[in-house]
Parts: structure tokens; sequence; C-alpha cells
């Protein structure tokens, strides 16, 4: 199917705040349009640094958050019209989230494998648990894992990278075109990080699915990114094929942002100053 | 080891160079956890040694539940209950005698306190007092420490704020009038008012944005030059210590694995676990890929014997996982503590 996956027109979010007579406006996201194609798997990179707007954004990608105004469509559907719950249940079947505390993200309480049964009664109803057990045992492969492994198993006792693919598996069990991860890796440590960024490559060549991944970190950025856009409070300030625009950005604010990467190996020659 | 208490502050000032201004000596740190009468012992801080040198900065480098908080904390002498000193020594070259703060007289603790040992911690909200004034703040930390008329203190404490480039309009503010990195450095003026010769920094700028950080590191290094301290600096960001320390220490599981001068470190890295994490970063301008390692960091309620990588290292044989590796120097000022590049079998 071709056409436009994602397609995000003229879209801002305005936050309220105070009472009647001394609001406050607050322009989270301001004018922004992009649009993923479909057929044509990527992954979508928003770049801010906290305040930018960039979650908002992806939280109204995810509808959980609605827009002031502009429209968000999905698969040619306008968001605003997903209410039923009918409707609500084939969006979240397109569309999956990966949050960035893999953590928090789970009840400490619950068995990991729980969340993924449940998932996957959900999203293909009831069948026999040995059907169930077999797809959740296929989206954890995907990940690296295995039922085995997580059977029983307990948040705590998982280190976050683990974690993270639990998570990763748990959207996947739904057979997503769209995965919208805030912050995945910033929580995982260093010698896991990388697993996890070549995870989502790895989900975009073999299974053909999109990423909007939101991140403040440049260099991961520039290692998996199609393509990015660069939000400053609210804004997009810069966008297009993510090597050339992190090879040489143009906006000053982008340079900026480039320029703050501490860059391990040339640093110190450009030592500070005393 | 000098054996009389000094007899003034001028005297402990005196710079002997040669002599480092920290030495840890196998400092062992255990948190003991009792549950129905069987005790549990997390071996945070197993067996480090390394000195610090005076003005140099020196970088501590590990992921999360490595140790390193542990390991600053029992320098610092903030040693609570779960958390014990099990062995070994840490001497101040301006605390000598006593093998660690948490074993010296609370006079002696509260004589070196900001005057020659300060911190600057993670959380900035959480050290400036929220209902205070930021006058109050630095009244209520560096006043006891600095001789001299109030008009003084205010106007020594105005001075060194310009040094991070604050106006002396801040002393009326609140902290939640100031941002994240106006407060930042209202604690980086805070901790080195009272030009101390041992500043502790514990991540002082994760919180902080990108672009903010750069900044804030660059004031705390152009600080430390001016008067003269020696810093130990934690952050589990490898961009940070490549940029700011001197000298670098890579922690793993509790212990050290690896201390060089930094920028060696970054060119010859030998421990495997230290190859692994500089190979892994990732950088602008270069498309080659990236491979995460194998296996989780262990558990150090039970950590596996011999040296604590061995399950996830590449390189291991088959004494790694009975002995544990010594820190070895294999070339000057570079230590590794990994049996495969030392070739140190020998039982």
């Amino acid at each position: 199917m071709s056409g436009t996956l994602l397609d995000v027109s003229h879209v801002s979010k305005i936050f309220t705040r105070g009472g009647l007579f001394s609001s406050r406006r607050i322009v989270a996201v301001n004018d922004v349009s992009f649009r993923i194609e479909a057929g044509k798997p990527e992954i979508f990179t928003i770049i801010g640094e906290s305040g930018s707007g960039k979650t908002t954004l992806s939280r109204m990608i995810l509808n959980i958050e609605h827009p002031s105004r502009g429209r968000l469509a999905f698969d040619g559907v306008d968001l605003a019209m997903v209410r039923s719950n009918a409707d609500r249940m084939a969006f979240m079947h397109k569309v999956q989230p990966i949050f960035q505390n893999p953590f928090e993200a789970f009840n400490p309480l619950k068995q990991l494998d729980r969340y993924l049964f449940m998932t996957s009664r959900r999203f293909h109803g009831e069948g026999d648990p040995a059907a169930i057990e077999l797809a959740v045992d296929g989206a954890l492969r995907k990940v690296g894992l295995s039922l085995k492994e997580i059977r029983h198993r307990y948040p705590h006792e998982l280190s976050g990278g683990q974690l993270q693919r639990v998570a990763i598996a748990r959207a996947l069990l739904a057979d997503p075109k769209l995965i919208v991860a805030d912050e995945p890796v910033s929580m995982v440590d260093a010698s896991l990080r990388m697993s996890i960024v070549n995870l989502f490559k790895t989900l975009r060549d073999d299974l053909g699915i999109s990423i909007v991944y939101v991140t403040h970190d440049l260099a991961t950025a520039y290692y998996i990114s199609d393509r990015i856009i660069i939000m400053q409070k609210g804004s997009v300030v810069e966008s297009g094929d993510a090597r050339a625009v992190l090879s040489a950005p143009q906006h000053p604010y982008s340079r900026q942002l480039r320029d703050a990467v501490l860059l391990p190996g040339v640093a110190t020659a450009a030592s500070p100053q005393t | 080891m000098t054996t009389a208490a000094p007899a003034s502050l001028a005297d402990t000032r005196q710079p002997d160079s040669d002599r480092p201004i920290l030495v840890v000596r196998n400092l062992q740190a255990h948190f003991r956890t009792s549950h129905f009468g069987v005790n549990r012992y997390v071996r945070a801080v197993d067996g480090i040694s390394f000195d610090v040198r005076r003005g140099e900065i020196y970088g501590l480098a590990g992921e999360s539940s490595s140790g390193k908080t542990t390991l600053v904390k029992t320098i610092a002498g903030a040693i609570k209950p779960p958390l014990e000193v099990v062995g070994g020594t840490i001497e101040f070259s301006f605390l000598p005698g006593y093998g660690g703060l948490h074993r010296a007289p609370p006079a002696e603790v509260a004589r070196i306190r900001w005057r020659h040992l300060s911190y600057i911690m993670q959380g900035s909200m959480n050290v400036l007092n929220p209902v205070r004034r930021l006058r109050k703040s630095f009244d209520d930390f560096a006043r006891p420490h600095i001789a001299g008329t109030g008009k003084q203190f205010e106007a020594a404490v105005i001075d060194h704020l310009a040094r991070v480039k604050l106006e002396p309009s801040v002393l009326a503010a609140y902290p939640h009038e100031l941002s994240g990195g106006m407060r930042q450095r209202a604690t980086i003026a805070l901790a080195t008012i009272c030009r101390p010769d041992f500043v502790i920094a514990d991540e002082p700028t994760t919180a902080l944005d990108v672009v903010v950080q750069k900044d804030v590191l660059g004031m705390i290094r152009g600080i430390q030059r001016e008067i003269g301290s020696s810093m130990l600096f934690v952050t589990h960001d490898m961009g940070v210590h490549a940029w700011l320390t001197d000298r670098l220490g890579i922690m793993y599981a509790g212990r050290l694995v690896e201390e060089a001068a930094t920028p060696e470190i970054f060119r010859n890295p030998l421990h495997p676990y230290t190859k692994h994490l500089i190979a892994s970063l990732p950088r602008i301008g270069d498309d080659t890929p990236r491979k995460g390692l194998e296996g989780a960091p262990p558990n150090l309620a039970d950590p596996p014997p011999g040296c604590r990588f061995h399950p996830r290292c590449p390189l291991a044989m088959e004494v790694c996982s009975r002995r544990v590796p010594d820190m070895i120097e294999t070339a000057p000022g570079h230590r590794v503590a990994c049996f495969a590049v030392n070739g140190s079998e020998a039982p």
C-alpha cells in the first residue's frame, strides 16, 4: 500500500496555565508539519532539548494529547475522529509507544510475562494458550530474548536493557506499523545502549516498521536516523536528511547543539582553555 | 604521614606537590541488609585503590550500579547504615592519620568541611534550600568558614559569583526563580567560595541540557584552574570525561578495572570493558556499526567469582573465573586489572 502513513500538518499545541484572570499561554508545539510515507520504513528523529516540545509532539502522534490547531492523520484517518473503543483499538494496533524509563513502565509487583499475554489476548483475541505463548515467544525472539528467560520474572530481576527489550516486544505483539519511542535509551546502561539502538535498525530493515525516535542525543540520532527535525521552543528550526543536517547544520541553534556535543577522541585536542 | 595536628589553617595549605592529596587504599564499603536473621552483603565498593594528585581532575566512569556514587559517599564520609566501611583507608593530606572522614573526630571534620573539602552534587535543587533566598544559603554554608565582616563576606560572594557569570542580583532570588543552569552555577560558586583544596563532583551536569552542560563544565574547569583545587569528578558520560578530566578511572561492578591519563584511555584502552565502552560511542560523521555488549551487569549481592567482567568478556580464560586480577601497571601511569592484558597468570 502506498500513500502516507503519518501526516502531521500545521500542528500546534497550546497549554493554558493559571486561572480565569491571570492565565498564561504556553505554546508547546508551534506549527509543525511532516509526513512519513507508507511502504518506505524509516527512522524519523525528533531532536531538541528539554522544553522544546518534542515529547508533546510525540504524545500527539500517540493520540494521548490532542492538537490545539492543525491535523494529524494516520493511514488516512484523522486522529480527532478516533473516538470509539473499536477505533482506538484499531489505532493502537498500528501505533505503539515505547517510553523512556523501563523501570517505571512496568508494575513492579506484576510478572512480566503477564503483560505480554494480556497484550496478545487484547489484540488477537482469546485463543488457545499454546497459540498465545507461541506469539509471545515469537515477539521476544525478535528482540533477542525468549519466553523461557522472561517467564515468571519480575521487573527488578532484569536489567534496564532487558526490560526495554521486553517493552519493545510488547509493542511488537500488536504488529504495529509505527513505533513512537520517547528517549528509549537514556535510562539504559552504556554497555547495553547500542544493542537497543541496533534493535531499532533491525525492526526497520527486517520488519518494515517505521520509528519516530525522540531524543536529545545527537550522536545516536546520527547513528540510526534517516531523517531528522530539530525543534527549539516548539518550532522546527531545521529538518532534512539526518546525515546532511548533522554534518553541516545551517540554523544557528542546530549549530549550537552540534557544537555542544562533547566528542570523545577529538575532545582532547580541543580541550577547554584555562 | 605527618604526626602532629596542624597548628593553623595556613599550615595545611602549603603545597607539597609531589604528595597526592587523596590516597585511597583497598577500600571496601558494603551495604548490609538483614532479612529474617540472614545477612546479605552488597559489595558496592570492593577493594579500590587510587590516588588523586594535587591540582588534577580525576574522573571516575562506570555505568549505573557500578558503585561510583557509593565510592564518592564513602570518601566524603557520608556513611549511614546500611552502608558500612568494611576495610581500607582513605587519607586526605589535610586530614592525616585518621584513615577517613568517618573515623575522624567531629571537630576535625568540621575544621576541614568546606574549607578543605566541598561537594558539587547532582540535583542542584536539593542543595539549595527552596524557602531561603540564595544570600541566606551562602550565609548558611560559607559564612562560618570565612573571616571578616559581613560586608567583606558579601563582596567576596559577589566577586566569586562573577566567576560563574552570575549577576549579584541572584543573591536576592529564591532557587525556583533561577533556571537549572543558573542553579547549578550557583552551587558551583557555593562549593568553591572557600577555595577548597579538594572538590567532589558527583554527576554535576547530568540533569542539564546539552547546550548548558558545556558552559557549566567550562566554568568548573576555569574555577578549578584558578583556585588550584583537586577534583574528583564522577559521571557516566564518557564525552564529559574526554573533555574535562586529566586522569580517568573506569569502574565495573564495584572495582576499578583500568586507570590512566584520559587521552591515553581514549587512545589506547586495554581492558576489554573499557575497549567496548569507547568503541561503542557513536560519533557524528562516523557510520561504522556499533555493537552492544552481551549480558547484563552483575548483581553485586551475588557477584561472579574471580574477575567480575568474565561472564561478558570476549577474552575470558579459565583463570578469570577463579582469581581476581590485580591492578598492574602496564605502562607508566596506566594500570589495568585483566589477566588477558597483563599475562599475570602465575598463581
